[in-house]
């Protein structure tokens, strides 16, 4: 995979006037350490990552684990074909992409408003006492939340009388496809804004101080402070979430749209991931499961280097 | 100098990072071609036994109180009087990961000696694990050296036919359940203390049913009241199991048979006359409004808050465990097993839960065994007498003593201290509250269950003849997967519908539409399959 | 000036009440576990709705999960891999982002992007199991420690991190003779302390909570970790009653607070690993250390 993009850059650099092999010695000469701390980088990447890709090929084959990967016999795009001309594939492409956009939309923002108001507090004592406690759903196992959320969000649970008590009927949150993606995206946020805002909090511990220093000097208010230093002082690290996280737009894990999810609500929360385990269920089928991972991968990857792409135009920020 | 001399140190400690590690890869590497070789050096005197590598899932019972079946009392004394010393590999207890790590072990060229695992489904079933050149043909191995377990197959030809390959062979050790008494553990259930409080019978049919739910709902059997009752908790994974309710129209939520002749039961007209019963009952309110999305921890509490009426538990897991649970609470509680309900009163029920008694699980003997002739001996060893009584109780003396010619489990055994369950102290002894490879005997099973509502409920539960159910087929590798590929579909939109058309969000007109949709998406297909594999199973 | 800091005092107010909500409802989920694992587990089983609370006070969870005989095995052994595999992590992750972070390396866009298409295309499981196998690592802790010793996502935020520290200190350290050793380990790690705290959190984290290698290539008991002993005390008492159901008595109850109880059992050691860490997202306080 290396060589193919390193002919096109070759071919790109052709066109100027110092040979790129002259420039390859010069780099070589210059960052010779630098590529000999790569190595054991490289080596890893090589050995665990790039060695066992011949896996990606039993997506084209009917593995059985007696007859091993190569030995399976190949058939084609039959897996993929399977996928595709399922009559519910355009609905698992749909819930599992609405549900991570309205992930981008709510929870990532979330996180990072969670850091600049976390900032914002004075008081140190106070800031770590929150910083610590809304990390804390993370760990807790979402078997667990989920069981919390039946017994919450049921006809006559905590939220429905909450909500009774200001005159609203009873809402069945968990048997309704419409509140499917509502209720997944905001336990979401419950359980992960903690946990997703200590990075940007990491960002903004290591802007300079001095430019705040400078601001106030100013009189610069804690608004302009926030749009003028803040923000753009942690924007590389938002931009890199962004295009990292474009890289999952295709995936949606299964383990708690399969708690919490039924029959009612496959409308909307049936996404790629459950309906691989339900028919994992019926037969362990390694290939069809390979075949739905590559073409997750192929849409991620377009994803990741359009997004790399505009980012680069719009931004300083970029992958590569 | 002295910084380039730092460098070169770091430099250093990473390459020597690297290579260690890789010197550590192939040193462990080798320990393994050593111990290879070792135990190939042992095929050339094969008459003695004297070790064997087993792989078998460990059950979370015993998982809790010991690192491996070596421990276990059964083990220990089989270790004495056979001389074998078995050396237990197992995976871990969750089975999804258990049969996660068996398929990558069939990657690999050494296998353990004996593999006990559910054979039936290996993908492409047993036979083609022979054909894999992964476990051994036993018939002849059985024939000369395996007395019992001959005799057993002899005397039981239909549990023969069970665990036999559509070809004619046999591979394995089997997991037999002796009696009905020891297969049959779930079914209807009803508050005894209900229907006596109103004074009503335990309803038989369907219409009986609806009587008896109805005057839940109004009655007020649980005193407080309020109209907070909720006569019947049923989920369509009920139905799904060994359709109760559903049966009593005499089709199922799969594939049944009658005269060998496979149907699928949701595209019947029968199955339209239960949606439009159960949307009736929805709508009356007899149903639990939840039951769309079932949740374990709502139903204890709406058991154990004395809302539930009626509905299909197991005999562990629902009878005995609200008993127990109740029994300080509210001395009354009394939850009974209920006959299946039927449409007509006097018609024996056809669907109920039973299992058969092979259910695939079984100890085969692996390519990779150097001694199957002895091994065959040793595993043939639990279905005799002596080993009969071994694999059901335990050491004699350690978990049970012999009264008036019958085994009876010592009373250490039978009550553990708080913490522990009973499964959990059985399993310091056997294998029975699970599987294994011997015959599970009904005496075990009495001594087991606790209290006499759960022995009656043996009995209740026992009377559908089952005459219907699809035996354990095995269909070959490339009909199980285009199955799979037309059930996931079939199977989603049938849930779906299940819900809608009881719960009234899509009417019943719609139930021609819904199964023309069904046979566009192709389950005349799989009717075939699941027809083909009968008839190899019935030519066995 | 002063209607701005009257504004921003409301700001300020609003912001704690905000704040003290937002511990409320995450507090609130850990302390229903914290009590549901003291309640009496039949009362437990009844209850419904908040829990404000341990109904009853019990122990006996916590004497269940602590009777299993693999818990202190299973201690020693999630600390030494949280300890290695992070030590690790840290240093090959350093490495990789410090490399990927110079300006001026031909090579460098090639190397992000092969290292970015591992993030999103892999062989999958059985190859990986091979792979170990044949590098005899199967059975052995480095199984645990190595096949994960970089993660693509960390390794770039690392080198995001990297990418701030201001060129012109780097420079100034050349021209003193410092050599790219002494770069990465003097001044960019320690000038991006944070982030290198927020590293050792998530691979930490990452650490504890891991099972799933455990359970495709650990086969020897004695070598689980934490997780996976925990993992079967909960499968032992939540599928008795599916897979047999036959049996009967009080565990059952039990089988459910034991599940609270053994995530408190889980977590509590991990949760106070960030307190600790806290100290380096203070702003300024290392580029005054370095200056110095």
């Amino acid at each position: 995979m290396w060589q193919v993009t390193n002919k096109k850059l070759m071919k790109a650099n052709s066109s100027l006037d110092i040979s790129k092999g002259q420039i390859i010695r010069k780099d070589l000469r210059r960052n010779w350490i630098i590529y000999l701390m790569a190595l054991p980088v490289i080596a890893y990447y090589v050995i665990f990552h790039y060695g066992p890709m011949y896996g990606l090929l039993i997506a084209f084959k009917d593995y059985s684990p007696a007859e091993g990967i190569w030995g399976s016999p190949w058939v084609g795009f039959k897996h993929f074909d399977s996928f595709f001309n399922g009559i519910y594939f355009w609905r698992l492409i749909r819930n599992t992409l609405l549900i991570n956009v309205y992930d981008l939309i709510f929870a990532f923002p979330a996180a990072i408003i969670l850091a600049l108001l976390l900032n914002e507090i004075r008081q140190m004592m106070f800031k770590r006492f929150v910083q610590t406690i809304s990390y804390l759903p993370h760990f807790i196992s979402i078997v667990v939340v989920a069981g919390m959320m039946f017994d919450f969000l049921s006809r006559d649970g905590l939220i429905n009388q909450l909500l009774g008590m200001i005159g609203f009927e009873p809402i069945d949150f968990l048997k309704e496809a419409g509140w499917f993606r509502f209720v997944f995206v905001s336990s979401g946020i419950w359980q992960g804004v903690g946990w997703g805002s200590i990075i940007y909090l990491a960002a903004i511990a290591n802007i300079d101080p001095t430019l705040y220093e400078a601001a106030k000097i100013d009189g610069a208010s804690r608004w302009r402070q926030i749009f003028h230093i803040t923000i753009p002082g942690i924007m590389p690290t938002i931009v890199i979430m962004l295009i990292l996280n474009m890289g999952h737009m295709l995936s949606v894990g299964s383990e708690k749209v399969l708690l919490l999810y039924n029959p009612l609500t496959y409308e909307t929360a049936d996404v790629i991931s459950t309906y691989v385990y339900r028919k994992g269920v019926l037969e362990a089928s390694y290939s069809f499961t390979a075949a739905v991972g590559l073409f997750n991968s192929v849409i991620s990857l377009i994803l990741i280097v359009s997004a790399n792409a505009i980012s680069k135009r719009v931004s300083e920020n970029k992958l590569w | 100098m002295e910084r380039k001399g730092r460098k070169l140190g770091q430099m250093l400690l990473v390459t020597a990072l690297a290579f260690s590690l890789a010197a550590c890869g192939s040193s462990s590497g080798k320990d393994q071609a050593a111990g290879e070789t070792s135990s190939k050096g042992k095929t050339a005197e094969p008459q003695k036994l004297s070790h064997l590598t087993y792989w078998v899932s460990m059950h979370p019972a015993a998982a809790a109180q010991m690192k491996s079946y070596a421990e276990m009392g059964m083990y220990k004394e089989l270790e004495n009087v056979t001389g074998v010393k078995v050396d237990f590999q197992h995976p871990p207890t969750d089975s999804a990961q258990a049969k996660e790590q068996f398929n990558l072990m069939m990657v690999s060229e050494k296998l353990p000696d004996v593999i006990e695992t559910s054979w039936i489904g290996y993908p492409g079933g047993p036979e083609k694990a022979i054909q894999d050149n992964k476990i051994i043909k036993l018939n002849d191995l059985i024939d000369q050296n395996a007395p019992n377990l001959k005799k057993l197959l002899d005397e039981h030809p239909d549990w023969k036919k069970m665990v036999t390959t559509d070809d004619g062979s046999l591979y394995m050790f089997p997991f037999f359940r002796g009696g009905d008494k020891v297969r049959v553990f779930y079914g209807p259930s009803i508050r005894k203390d209900w229907l006596d409080k109103l004074g009503l019978q335990a309803p038989t049919t369907i219409d009986e049913w609806y009587q008896v739910l109805k005057a839940f709902k109004e009655k007020d059997p649980n005193g407080n009241g309020k109209a907070d009752e909720i006569p019947l908790y049923i989920t369509n994974g009920d139905i799904g199991t060994d359709a109760p309710f559903l049966g009593a129209w005499g089709i199922n939520y799969g594939f049944y048979q009658i005269d060998n002749k496979v149907s699928y039961g949701p595209i019947q007209p029968e199955y339209k006359e239960f949606l439009t019963t159960m949307n009736k009952w929805y709508k009356e309110g007899l149903i639990d409004k939840d039951f769309a999305a079932p949740n374990d921890k709502l139903f204890d509490a709406k058991m154990t808050g004395n809302q539930l009426g009626a509905a299909p538990v197991y005999n562990g897991g629902g009878i005995g465990k609200y008993a127990n649970l109740m029994k300080d609470k509210d001395p009354n509680f009394n939850l009974v097993a209920v006959p299946y309900p039927v449409l007509n009163k006097g018609d024996q029920p056809i669907w109920g839960q039973k299992d058969f008694a092979a259910n695939g699980i079984g100890a085969a003997i692996s390519t990779s065994n150097p001694n199957p002739v002895e091994t065959v001996k040793w595993l043939d060893y639990a279905y005799g007498e002596k080993g009969n009584l071994l694999f059901n109780y335990g050491k004699e003396g350690e978990a049970y003593k012999m009264e008036n010619g019958k085994p009876v489990f010592l009373p250490e055994v039978l009550n553990p201290p708080s913490g522990v369950s009973l499964q959990q102290s059985f399993g310091k002894h056997n294998r029975s509250t699970w599987s294994a490879p011997f015959v599970l005997s009904d005496d075990f099973q009495m001594q087991y269950l606790a209290l006499p509502n759960q022995k009656d409920a043996l009995t209740i539960w026992s009377t559908p003849t089952g005459e219907r159910r699809m035996p354990l087929v095995t269909p070959t590798k490339d009909e199980s997967s285009q199955y799979a590929s037309i059930m996931t579909d079939i199977n989603t939109y049938k849930d779906e519908m299940f819900l809608k058309f009881i719960m009234g969000a899509e009417p019943l007109e719609n139930f021609d539409k819904y199964v023309k949709k069904i046979e566009t998406m192709g389950i005349e297909d799989a009717i075939k399959i699941q027809q083909a594999a009968l008839d190899r199973f019935n030519k066995r | 000036m002063i209607a701005q800091s009257t504004g921003e005092k409301v700001f300020g107010v609003i912001n704690t009440l905000l704040m003290l909500l937002l511990c409320f409802i995450t507090l609130y989920p850990f302390l229903y576990v914290l009590f549901a694992s003291l309640s009496e587990a039949s009362s437990f089983i009844q209850h419904r709705g908040l829990l404000l609370k341990p109904l009853g006070l019990n122990f006996e969870a916590y004497k269940a999960v602590f009777e299993n005989p693999m818990i202190t095995s299973g201690y020693r052994n999630t600390l030494f891999y949280v300890a290695a595999g992070t030590a690790i992590n840290l240093f090959m992750t350093a490495l990789g982002a410090y490399v990927l972070s110079r300006r001026n390396l031909y090579f460098k866009n090639i190397l992000m992007f092969g290292i970015v298409l591992t993030m999103v295309f892999s062989g999958g499981l059985i190859p990986s199991y091979i792979l170990i196998n044949k590098l005899g690592m199967m059975n052995t802790p480095w199984a645990l420690l190595i096949p994960g010793a970089i993660s693509t996502f960390n390794l770039i935020i690392m080198r995001t991190a990297f990418q701030g520290v201001p060129v012109s200190l780097e420079e100034s350290a050349k021209i003193d003779g410092a050599g790219e050793f002494t770069i990465l380990f003097r001044i960019v790690i320690p000038l991006s302390m944070p982030v290198i705290a927020v590293m050792i959190l998530w691979y930490a984290v990452g650490h504890w909570n891991s099972y799933f290698s455990a359970l495709v290539y650990l086969r020897d008991r004695t070598m689980y970790p934490l997780q996976l002993v925990l993992r079967e005390i909960l499968i032992a008492n939540s599928t008795d009653s599916m897979s047999t159901g036959v049996a009967a008595d009080d565990k059952y109850a039990i089988g459910e607070t034991i599940k609270y109880a053994s995530i408190i059992v889980s977590t509590l050691p991990i949760i106070c690993l960030y307190p600790f860490l806290q100290k380096y997202f203070v702003k300024g306080v290392l580029i005054g250390a370095i200056k110095e």
